[in-house]
């Protein structure tokens, strides 16, 4: 690693960067510097906005020249070349051949239209100067370097025909293939689940030790940093404000921000304890107001022990294939006898990885989806023949505050609209519980005429529970809750459902991929795989020491920070 | 006013915008009031005064070959002309949307009849159907108004269809029907006003269509009826004075030409002011 350390891979000096508006100026980056040395893992670490991609486009000038302003005393070297002052022709050269990029979203990154085979040959043969049948073998060679068993089939196949790590795997490939010197890769494991991005991680590293190829890890994920990275950066609204080897920054921060990102994690603190929030004056737009009990947190007493949701094999199947004359034929079975019981009062959590069936129970015990077989109970009675009022007990909030909002609707209108089904219609009445809700969940009340886009994705999520709540449910469903959001906003959110859970005695039902999110609320996890509840009881008991193999598989694909620090 | 604040009057595509309102209110105007305006009988000819050029002998546009003002005969065109595309685009409107909205909400027997009408009817040259049911059911402005209402609105259904089956699918319309909001609360509330913008991008561009295709039938002598002043029919009698009183021709093809950019300059300016909301909005 230190043959060619005296002549750095990356050398970015001093880089400023302002996005153009129409009558705005955004600085987007302030003045940073960067190196990256021959062979070395790079961590950037940042959260939305922060300005790490910005610097990633920048390194091969991906961003539109006229909307952008860069001060002349910037400099980003590669390989002692300054991108910024290239021609285009030598810049064309530069991308894909000694610099190479891999998305975050390997669905858009390749195109459906063209095989793997196509898409591979036009990148090596544009840079290399070499034959089809060297360059087919190349490739296939390339993709049993990968670990994909059949290197032949893939190199056929169109993007749809492979799942999402097959496609991040044919991307890896792809950015190796021109030996390039550096690989930039934008939250390369996002999109994936757990135990998918583990192996694609350690590809990655594998792959670039054999190569001696610098790689620089734009992530906002600091486990996956701890676990690949041999130095970092951390980013924050536009400024490097720390870095230095993996280890030290993560073990022993300087910078506020670092320590307050660390603390947001709910990895290694008590369960059910009130996360620290990195500072609300750091964070821009995230409403200070704090929620209601200000005191700490009293653990809910684990129940009145009385069964509120009973769940007896439950199934839900899909029609996937017709006859002529419209009959289904086939299914698909999304939830394959399910049985579970969520008491009064206590937090379950069901763990698995897309498409194990965990949305389709959430949207079944909705009544989005009906029921295929078995049966399920509220409060003693059939949840099919529940009266509305009964029904209204069971709210949920989604994922993506983006989707869950209807954009031209103010606040106010979004919050009570639960309540107008409910017969309450008088607009004074409806701002006024509007008002109560928003102050409920930290939200300043003054906003409630605001339309979703003026919010950060926190308030926003703040929002849609608001909204869960208006008619004082007694169950909540959280459907990955926390999954779309920064992990400072995270903590927030995490904080703000703990806090209800406490002055309400709410019983939620927590879905979610996330394992140290869900330790850190549950009293008690299922693990789904395929349909099936495979493993199920008290949080600590099931995360910690798992019988199932799935859940072993699961729990050591997370990655953490803990095992780092322990392995070393 | 308040949204066009300076710097947005600035740029060129708030210019256009503001063109293309101009003119159509110029259009409204004189279609509303136009008879008002008319200096002339549009049905009483002046033997004396047959071709006259423009703006001679009081004749503002010129006269035609029975010496009628032809000024005061495109006004009453006009309001003849924009009533039946209105009229029309309103009934278009009101089908295609009822059926775009049944096709996306409800999956099953009523969304296939709701797709197989609509891609039967486009199956069709629009005109040469309009052509064989005007023949039919005889030619005057409802018949015109209806033919053209009940056949030109597979566009709508088309695009309303589209976006409410996006919007169905939203975090939100699950959500309030967890709340448990009805239906059609559901379809006036959330799906209506989000698919509103298309449908006037659409309504506009829509109506410089039937426009021109109330013209193409009344010149073709099957819309209003013979005499009756229409931009179709003063455009139809043009044709055999074309070389001797050019005017009668460039007239009512100009007024047409004008009125269609009008309509889909203000079609373009909508899509524009909806892009920029939405860009806001879904941002």
């Amino acid at each position: 690693m230190n043959t060619a350390s005296d002549r750095p891979v990356v050398r970015i000096e001093n880089l400023s960067l302002a996005f153009l508006g129409q009558d705005t100026v955004v600085e987007a980056l302030r003045g940073i510097s960067l190196n990256i040395a021959a062979g070395e893992i790079v961590g950037l670490v940042g959260e939305s906005g922060s300005g790490k991609s910005v610097t990633a486009m920048s390194l091969l000038r991906l961003l539109p020249r006229g909307k952008t302003r860069i001060p002349a005393t910037s400099s980003v070297n590669v390989l002692d070349r300054d991108v910024l002052k290239m021609s285009d022709v030598e810049l064309q050269r530069v991308r894909g051949g000694e610099v190479s990029m891999i998305f975050q979203e390997p669905m858009t990154a390749l195109n459906p239209v063209l095989r793997v085979r196509e898409q591979m040959f036009d990148v090596i043969l544009r840079h290399q100067k070499i034959t089809e049948d060297d360059a087919r073998k190349l490739c296939i060679d390339l993709l049993r370097d990968m670990k994909i068993s059949d290197p032949e089939r893939t190199f056929n196949a169109y993007p749809h025909e492979l799942s999402g790590g097959m496609r991040q795997r044919v991307m890896i490939a792809m950015a190796f293939s021109c030996r390039p010197k550096l690989i930039v890769a934008d939250e390369p494991t996002t999109a994936l689940d757990v135990t998918v991005q583990a192996q694609i991680l350690s590809l990655l590293k594998e792959r670039a030790t054999a190569t001696n190829t610098a790689v620089l890890l734009i992530t906002h994920d600091l486990a996956v940093v701890a676990q690949l990275c041999d130095r970092v950066y951390v980013m924050y609204k536009g400024k490097i404000v720390e870095e230095g080897p993996t280890k030290t920054v993560i073990g022993n921060p300087q910078h506020i921000y670092t320590r307050a990102l660390l603390n947001a994690l709910p990895e290694g603190k008590a369960p059910k304890s009130r996360l620290e929030t990195v500072a609300a004056a750091m964070i821009e737009g995230e409403a200070a107001v704090s929620p209601v009990p200000a005191a700490p947190i009293q653990p809910v007493q684990v129940a009145s022990g009385k069964p509120l949701l009973e769940i007896h094999g439950a199934t839900v199947r899909y029609p996937s294939r017709f006859d002529f004359l419209g009959r289904t034929t086939a299914y698909n079975t999304a939830v394959d006898g399910v049985s579970l019981t969520i008491n009064e009062g206590e937090t379950v959590s069901i763990v698995g990885e897309s498409g194990c069936g965990k949305t389709s129970l959430a949207n079944t015990l909705v009544g989005l989806v009906p029921l295929s077989g078995g049966r399920i109970t509220y409060r003693g009675q059939d949840l099919a023949k529940l009266d509305p009022a009964t029904r209204r007990e069971i709210q949920i909030v989604f994922q993506d505050p983006q989707s869950s909002l209807d954009p031209r609707w103010p606040v106010w209108r979004i919050i009570t609209e639960p309540l107008t089904v409910a017969g309450r219609k008088s607009r004074a009445d409806l701002r006024a519980a509007a008002g109560e809700l928003c102050t409920l969940v930290g939200l300043d009340p003054k906003m409630i005429d605001r339309l979703p886009h003026e919010f950060s994705g926190g308030q926003r999520q703040r929002i849609a529970v608001a909204r869960a709540l208006s008619v004082r449910p007694r169950l909540l469903l959280l459907d990955e809750p926390t999954s779309a959001l920064d992990v400072s906003v995270q903590a927030q959110i995490l904080n703000l459902l703990l806090d209800l859970q406490a002055t309400y005695g709410l019983t939620y039902l927590f879905i979610s991929h996330n394992v140290s999110v869900v330790r850190h609320i549950s009293d008690r996890v299922a693990v789904m795989y395929q349909g099936q509840i495979v493993e199920t009881g008290p949080a600590d008991q099931v995360l910690s020491h798992p019988t199932h193999a799935y859940t072993r598989t699961l729990m050591d694909a997370v990655p953490s920070l803990e095992k780092v620090f322990s392995a070393a | 006013m308040s949204r066009f604040n300076r710097s947005k009057l600035r740029n060129a595509a708030s210019f256009e915008i503001v063109v293309a309102f101009t003119l159509l209110a110029i259009v409204a105007f004189l279609a509303i009031f136009g008879k008002l305006l008319q200096s002339h009988d549009p049905m009483q000819g002046d033997l004396m005064a047959r071709f006259t050029p423009l703006g001679q002998k009081g004749f503002l546009l010129g006269s035609d070959h029975l010496g009628r003002d032809l000024w005061s005969r495109m006004l009453a065109g006009l309001q003849w002309s924009m009533g039946c595309a209105l009229t029309a685009n309103i009934i278009n409107l009101f089908i295609g949307t009822t059926l775009g909205l049944i096709a996306a909400e409800r999956p099953g027997w009523p969304r296939t009849i709701a797709r197989q009408i609509t891609d039967t009817l486009q199956s069709f040259p629009f005109l040469v159907v309009a052509i064989v049911v005007v023949v039919i059911i005889g030619h005057g402005f409802w018949p015109l108004v209806l033919t053209l209402g009940f056949l030109a609105w597979p566009i709508f259904q088309r695009v309303v269809y589209a976006e409410a089956s996006s919007i169905f699918q939203r975090d939100y319309v699950k959500a309030a029907r967890i709340a448990g909001v009805g239906r059609i609360t559901i379809m006036f509330q959330h799906v209506l006003p989000g698919v509103r913008a298309s449908l006037m991008v659409i309504f506009a561009f829509h109506f410089a269509g039937l426009l021109i295709a109330e013209s193409a039938l009344s010149f073709l002598g099957i819309g209003a009826p013979l005499g009756v002043p229409t931009w179709g029919n003063i455009l139809a009698e043009s044709r055999q004075y074309m070389l001797k009183a050019p005017w009668m021709m460039l007239v009512p093809g100009g007024a047409i030409v004008v009125t269609v950019v009008t309509m889909n300059l203000v079609g373009d300016g909508i899509a524009g002011l909806a892009r920029r909301r939405g860009r806001s909005i879904d941002a």
